[in-house]
């Protein structure tokens, strides 16, 4: 019974994954051209921690910060869940000439080889898987494919935002109006501070330096093995 | 895609390495074919250039 419980379950989760990419695919295009710029967060940990190896854009979205990082890496990979979104990655590449290798892969089972990453930034896309437990896998997938000396940008929506109340992380679905009016659901899980470190203590990444910005909570992040 | 991008791809199930197959190339892009796993023989495909290699249980389409 207990083994149906979990196939019924397994299930469910996968469906509500698959809800998170069909919506995006569904709002690719009018969501693209909202996100023109790179964060400061972000642009900041890759002036610090920019090299010339193999940077990953986990969540990639329409490769705005897939750009930053092909300005020093020798290359770049962009994942996404959402065809659509990969494939405004690659309109973007085009116009600005930046070479991106676009991936469509889910954030919980990375198709990329242990240590192949040196740089990595991983945005307001944890917070889009449904479950902590999914959450947590891939925090231990990206501790997985970064390089001894790699270093990762985390970054989820938090209740630190001002239009959230809540002290305690939740469960939630945030509106997008597209151009005609229409709205699509988005799932989120709203981290609270302390919630978001426990989960990077608990996974295999080690934390380097943590900030609520924006209404963010950002964690810098090292891979499994401490270098010293 | 880049063939140079099979060295740190994987198999999202079990890691294990990809064989590319029946491959389509435009100029020095794969735009087409399967990557393979070696160990579990799951193939996915690479669509218009773009390798879809979610985990199969999320590659179905959805129904309307």
């Amino acid at each position: 019974m207990a083994g149906d419980q979990d196939r019924e379950s397994n299930r469910d989760e996968v469906a509500r994954r698959e809800d998170v990419r069909d919506t995006y695919d569904r709002i690719a295009t009018h969501f693209a051209s909202t996100r023109e710029y790179a964060w400061p967060e972000v642009e900041a940990f890759v002036d610090a921690h920019a090299r010339d190896g193999v940077g990953l854009d986990l969540g990639c979205g329409n490769c705005r910060h897939a750009e930053l990082l092909a300005a020093d890496c020798e290359s770049v990979v962009g994942l996404d869940v959402s065809r659509g979104l990969l494939e405004t990655g690659r309109d973007r590449a085009c116009e600005r000439a930046f070479a991106v290798e676009l991936v469509q892969s889910d954030a919980a089972t990375l198709p990329l080889a242990e240590n192949s990453v040196d740089i990595a930034v991983y945005v307001a896309t944890l917070h889009h898987l449904p479950t902590r437990a999914a959450r947590r896998d891939s925090l231990d997938e990206l501790a997985r494919v970064l390089s001894p000396d790699g270093r990762a940008l985390v970054s989820a929506w938090s209740t630190a935002h001002d239009r959230f109340d809540a002290t305690e992380g939740f469960d939630t679905t945030v509106e997008w109006t597209l151009p005609g009016g229409e709205p699509v659901d988005r799932f989120y899980h709203i981290y609270a501070p302390d919630e978001f470190e426990v989960d990077l203590a608990d996974s295999d990444l080690a934390v380097r330096a943590s900030e609520v910005s924006s209404g963010n909570c950002y964690a810098t992040v090292a891979g499994a093995e401490p270098t010293g | 895609m880049k063939e140079s991008l099979l060295e740190i791809l994987c198999c999202p199930l079990d890691k294990h390495d990809l064989e590319l197959e029946d491959a389509e190339y435009d100029d020095e892009e794969v735009v087409g074919g399967d990557l393979v796993c070696t160990e579990c023989g799951e193939a996915y495909p690479i669509e218009d250039g773009i390798p879809n290699l979610l985990p199969p249980d999320m590659r179905e389409e959805t129904p309307a």
